[in-house]
């Protein structure tokens, strides 16, 4: 898949994560899809831009964090009611996927990420967003 | 044709990286992030947001090991981070020598986290020597250009 065959409205993405070499390897990978993105340095902040009111379509989140861990953050997620959100536990440990899907993840991506992944994963949120928008 | 044997350089020495085990292949996946013409620079960034990193969380674990009482937990978070911001760029030696730091840490071994640590540290400077000749290197190419 191409980034040129993704289309419609851009897929907001937001990514948790507190170390800056990966919060930009995965922007650069989320920009090539037109992604609007933001970033939370840890869980909470991702928490408190729910809170705000704010919404995405998508979540990319890394599991240790100061503050507020990944998995915590997105069952208070979850818990707010965003149910529909696409949630993407990202971790360096594959024992870590536990973790994330019982915490109400839809995904586990291993660390280093791979960017032939994260297209189709892109793909399937926009063409559910434009979906349900007609 | 000054550009031409400047890549040619630039080539040979990235091989020799990636002979010499400084880099594995998702540095190649950095490279194809790159070559797609969408974010030039791309690599150089963030390696060299790698090295601030790197430079930073070495100097606090060598604090932490300072300390009278070592908090090894704060040893360990530190060291999962630098190995993981290691291969997310390729730094193969630097990530293996995270690796190694692993069982001082869990044995609460305080001079075997010393040593541990000026092994890392070395593995750190040979690798952040190799990617400053790397960008030297690109840039003098893109000054011919």
């Amino acid at each position: 898949m191409t980034t040129s065959t993704v289309q419609g409205s851009p897929v907001k993405a937001l990514i948790v994560e507190d170390t800056p070499v990966h919060a930009f390897i995965l922007s650069t990978i989320l920009r090539k899809f037109h992604c609007e993105i933001t970033v939370a340095e840890n869980g909470n902040e991702a928490v408190q831009l729910f809170l705000e009111g704010k919404k995405f379509d998508i979540i990319f989140c890394d599991k240790e964090m100061p503050v507020m861990p990944g998995p915590e953050a997105i069952e208070k997620i979850r818990a707010l009611g965003e149910s529909h959100v696409k949630i993407v536990g990202v971790s360096a440990g594959y024992d870590l996927e536990q973790s994330f899907m019982s915490a109400g993840a839809d995904i586990f991506l291993p660390k280093p990420m791979k960017f032939d992944v994260v297209g189709p994963i892109i793909q399937e949120v926009m063409n559910k967003k434009n979906n349900s928008m007609v | 044709m000054a550009a031409v044997a400047l890549k040619n350089q630039l080539n040979a020495h990235i091989a020799s990286m990636f002979a010499a085990g400084f880099l594995d292949k998702q540095f190649q996946e950095l490279q194809i992030l790159q070559d797609d013409g969408s974010s030039p620079g791309f690599v150089s960034e963030v390696v060299g947001l790698f090295i601030d990193d790197a430079e930073k969380i070495t100097g606090l674990i060598a604090g932490l090991l300072d300390q009278p009482v070592v908090d090894f937990d704060k040893v360990d978070a530190l060291v999962h981070q630098l190995k993981g911001s290691s291969a997310s760029v390729g730094a193969q030696r630097v990530k293996l020598s995270c690796e190694q730091f692993h069982s001082y840490y869990e044995a609460k071994n305080r001079d075997g986290c010393v040593m541990a640590l000026a092994l890392l540290r070395n593995e750190f400077y040979d690798s952040r020597s190799k990617f400053q000749t790397m960008f030297q290197l690109e840039q003098q190419i893109e000054a011919c250009s």
